[in-house]
């Protein structure tokens, strides 16, 4: 049996729109996902913002009820046996809510240790062992509010873990960190998964989907748009390679006029202090290198490189850019 | 889990809940205007008011002034617990643990009220020390044994209210508008005989009624024991059937909660 | 040039008064409207008057439903003025504002227009309230002069508003200042007491508060008096809003070049 299974689940959102006028409006946010987890998988659900990838954790951990479809967490259904569910899953989402800021990282810890009826004794060595697991020891007696980002992250890591859940989701959980912070948080979520627990992480870094997880589901506006492991979906974008150019002060249109070329499958720019880097997904490899130069005419250029593609290119290619 | 170890761990959340709610609004400007401000200046007043036309109307003025620093308390800070935890996303966490919201829910308004206890003794201080008028309690124990009542009978009402508020935004409007219309039907200050006819049975469903009733009587010394066991009966049977109420109305706030997504507000 | 100007400022003070009377009510539905400014005052009125008719019989409540009516003009006028200025600094804009090249008095006194007319709204709405469920009698009173008396009081208390409101924007328990001062003016203002039997001490308090007059004022006229009579009462009263209103506006020109000098605007 595996330990998560989501069949066709979609959900819709009501909002209204104009202040006199008041209009509904349905807008879909998931459209029928579908994907089974095994027992002790760390799984990936990669997408832009807005893909649907919190609602669709959201509705795994019982706090959104579907408008379509079904889900089971270790056999039992998600909406009929939610609470048979909760005791059983661990959840955080990125950011920094959540938490009692006016209290102390162990009475934040305790309140939650209650509320998922551990017995005193037990929490008594859980807590400071999860306090320890995640770093917190030395500033466990401070405020919430006096800690940063990271550490109120690693806080929440520790409060889903207290009850011992056999699956966890982790939405976005290194959202808003430092690289340090990010890194450590990577390394704790390894961790997890040496002790054999199911993980659903949702992330929006390529490079940390391909650094954690056994399978990775592609998501984007809310359909499901490609599921392998990080090494296949790589190799689906073996027949690309990419081209690196640095340029300083590429306009606009010159960068439309390159999308249009017919080898080009791709283009994208990312700022770099005083220059942009030029990343192109083409067919040709090495040889489109002259006909690139020829269009960036009259602009000053940096290094030119060639490179194999990435799993983000393989993501650029499969959710179409930015 | 066999039910007593059930009830023991849900007993365990309430009191949990309590500590938790206690330590972070002792210090909320608010939560002190309502239990102590508020409640010694309409003491104040009333005591001018009242002034020699009313038989012990000393005691009777810190008794119903404490109790309206009482329900100001449990209107706010009950009806906006829910609310509260909705803004600084704790809710989501919350309602996804085993334990279940209203046992967190009730632990907080014992919180609220055992700190708005504090307007009695802020009422009998001032009124005592200030104004050096004599405070004598006719019948401590029916006294002592009305306040523990009084307690409970907040709380269930309080559950009542907060499930009420988040289910119909429209009530919560009115918020403002009920902490006198409670002030008024449960006859703090007055007694409700001065209301229409029409009116009593508004005042017979509120707990606070019977409770206000049974204090007054305890330590004004105007009722008779009988008359204090018989609010008490009252205060027990609504505090059961408010919890009955509320066990539904937590149900269906949190499975509306879930499908129109509201958990959650940023 | 004079005109011009004259015009300009007019168009301010209007654009400001109807913007923070949207820009506090944006949730105005007809429900909001009862339930604020009709229902609540209406059951606070209740509450005092019998009270009050539980100590000195019926006949007295004439007393304290004048009293009361009279406190919606403090409603509006200390809970409406002091949000609306207050909203600026929840919503970010007050910068902008300080900024703004408009002339600050102006901009100052639109916050306060709307709600003197709707504190008006509320004293006559409460007086309204006495005559349907007290049956008091207000067929002595010179209604040119009541209107006179509840516009000076709303007018006054308005001006305190406005002091509350630039207070409001230094602390950040806007509600808890309010709901004390609210509270003191029910007491001091003698909505529900009579000041002659109150300590001295109390009595000088109430003589420099806004209220006191407007409400002493208003039972005259129902019981029958001129406006020659009351006249002095009112003009004190005014003067007593005036100050008020021109201590707020002093205090919110103050924090504004004080923001400015020490580069802290965000702060608000």
């Amino acid at each position: 049996m595996s330990a998560i299974e989501v069949i066709n689940l979609q959900r819709e959102f009501q909002t209204t729109i104009g202040v006199f006028n008041r209009k509904k409006k349905i807008v879909p946010a998931v459209k029928g996902i579908s994907f089974e987890i095994a027992g002790g998988e760390l799984f990936g659900l990669l997408g832009p913002n807005g893909a649907g990838k919190t609602t669709s954790v959201k509705m795994l951990t019982t706090l959104l009820i579907p408008t379509g479809g079904t889900a089971k967490i270790l056999g039992l259904d998600i909406v009929n046996d939610a609470e048979a569910v909760r005791p059983r899953i661990g959840f955080i989402f990125g950011g920094e809510r959540g938490l009692y800021w006016r209290l102390n990282a162990t009475d934040n810890l305790r309140y939650f240790a209650s509320l998922y009826y551990l017995d005193p004794a037990v929490s008594k060595k859980r807590i400071p062992y999860l306090l320890e697991m995640v770093g917190l020891t030395d500033r466990a007696d401070e405020k919430v509010e006096g800690y940063s980002r990271g550490m109120r992250q690693r806080l929440h890591i520790a409060r889903a873990l207290l009850h011992d859940p056999e699956v966890l989701f982790l939405d976005e959980p290194t959202m808003g960190l430092d690289p340090v912070g990010a890194r450590e948080l990577r390394q704790t979520v390894r961790n997890l998964q040496d002790e054999k627990k199911t993980i659903l992480l949702t992330t929006h870094y390529m490079f940390e989907a391909d650094a954690l997880c056994q399978r990775v589901a592609v998501i984007n506006k809310g359909e499901i748009v490609a599921m392998d492991t990080p090494s296949k979906l790589k190799d689906s974008v073996n027949d690309l390679s990419v081209v690196e150019i640095e340029v300083f002060g590429i306009p606009p249109e010159t960068v439309e006029k390159i999308k249009t070329l017919s080898m080009v499958e791709n283009v994208s720019v990312e700022d770099r202090d005083q220059l942009q880097l030029l990343l192109v997904h083409t067919s040709k490899g090495a040889e489109a290198i002259p006909l690139l130069i020829s269009e960036l005419n009259g602009l000053k250029l940096g290094k030119v490189t060639t490179r194999e593609p990435t799993l983000e290119d393989a993501y650029v290619r499969l959710v179409g850019g930015e | 889990m066999t039910a007593w170890q059930r009830i023991k761990a849900n007993l365990r959340v309430v009191f949990m809940a309590f500590e938790i709610e206690l330590r972070q609004s002792f210090t909320d400007a608010f939560v002190l205007f309502g239990i102590i401000v508020q409640p010694t200046i309409v003491a104040f007043m009333a005591l001018w008011m009242l002034k020699d036309q009313v038989a012990n109307y000393a005691i009777f003025v810190v008794v119903g002034s404490a109790m309206t620093g009482l329900w100001t308390t449990l209107l706010f800070q009950g009806g906006n617990s829910i609310t509260g935890e909705r803004w600084t996303g704790t809710l989501e966490p919350l309602s996804c643990a085993p334990a279940p919201l209203r046992a967190v829910v009730s632990g907080k308004l014992l919180a609220n009220i055992t700190q708005s206890l504090l307007s009695l003794i802020c009422c009998y201080t001032f009124i005592s020390l200030i104004m050096g008028l004599p405070l004598t309690i006719a019948n401590p124990g029916l006294f002592a044994g009305s306040i523990v009542l009084t307690v409970v009978a907040f709380i269930a009402f309080g559950l009542i209210i907060g499930s009420l508020f988040i289910l119909n935004p429209d009530v919560q409007r009115f918020q403002n508008g009920l902490e006198f219309v409670v002030y008024i039907f449960s006859g703090f200050l007055f007694p409700i005989a001065l209301l229409p006819m029409w009116t009593t049975p508004f005042s017979y469903i509120l707990t606070p009624y019977w409770a206000a009733r049974a204090l007054h009587a305890a330590s004004s010394g105007t009722g008779s024991d009988g008359e204090i066991y018989f609010c008490w009966a009252m205060l027990i049977v609504f505090s059961i059937l408010y919890a009955i109420v509320s066990k539904f109305l937590f149900k269906s706030i949190l499975r509306k909660a879930r499908e129109d997504a509201t958990l959650n507000m940023q | 040039m004079i005109m011009e100007k004259l015009k300009l400022n007019i168009k301010i003070f209007f654009e400001g008064a109807y913007l923070s009377y949207v820009g506090l009510f944006r949730w105005l539905s007809p429900s909001t409207y009862l339930a604020t400014l009709i229902f609540s005052p209406l059951t606070q009125m209740l509450f005092f008057v019998l009270i009050g008719t539980y100590a000195q019989g019926t006949d007295k409540a004439y007393f304290y439903v004048i009293g009361n009516a009279l406190m919606n003009a403090a409603m509006s006028g200390i809970y409406g003025v002091t949000m609306s200025i207050g909203g600026d600094r929840w919503d970010g804009t007050l910068p902008y504002l300080f900024g703004a090249p408009a002339n600050r008095m102006t901009v100052f006194l639109g916050r306060a227009f709307m709600h003197i007319l709707n504190g008006m709204i509320g004293v006559l709405t409460g007086l309204l309230w006495g005559w349907l469920l007290f049956h008091i009698d207000y067929s002595a009173a010179n209604p040119w002069a009541l209107l006179l008396t509840i516009l000076v009081t709303t007018f006054s208390t308005s001006g305190l508003g406005l002091l509350m409101g630039c207070i409001g924007l230094i602390t950040r328990n806007v509600m808890f200042v309010n709901n004390t001062v609210y509270f003191v003016l029910l007491v001091f203002s003698g909505a529900n007491l009579d000041l002659a039997t109150l300590p001295s001490w109390m009595r000088i308090v109430s003589n420099y508060l806004p209220l006191t007059r407007g409400i002493a004022s208003a039972r005259l006229i129902i019981a029958g008096h001129s406006l020659t009579e009351v006249l002095p009462l009112l003009i004190e009263e005014f003067g007593i809003g005036l100050f008020f209103a021109l201590l707020g506006y002093s205090l919110f020109r103050w924090f504004e070049i004080t923001a400015k000098k020490r580069g802290t605007l965000e702060v608000f």
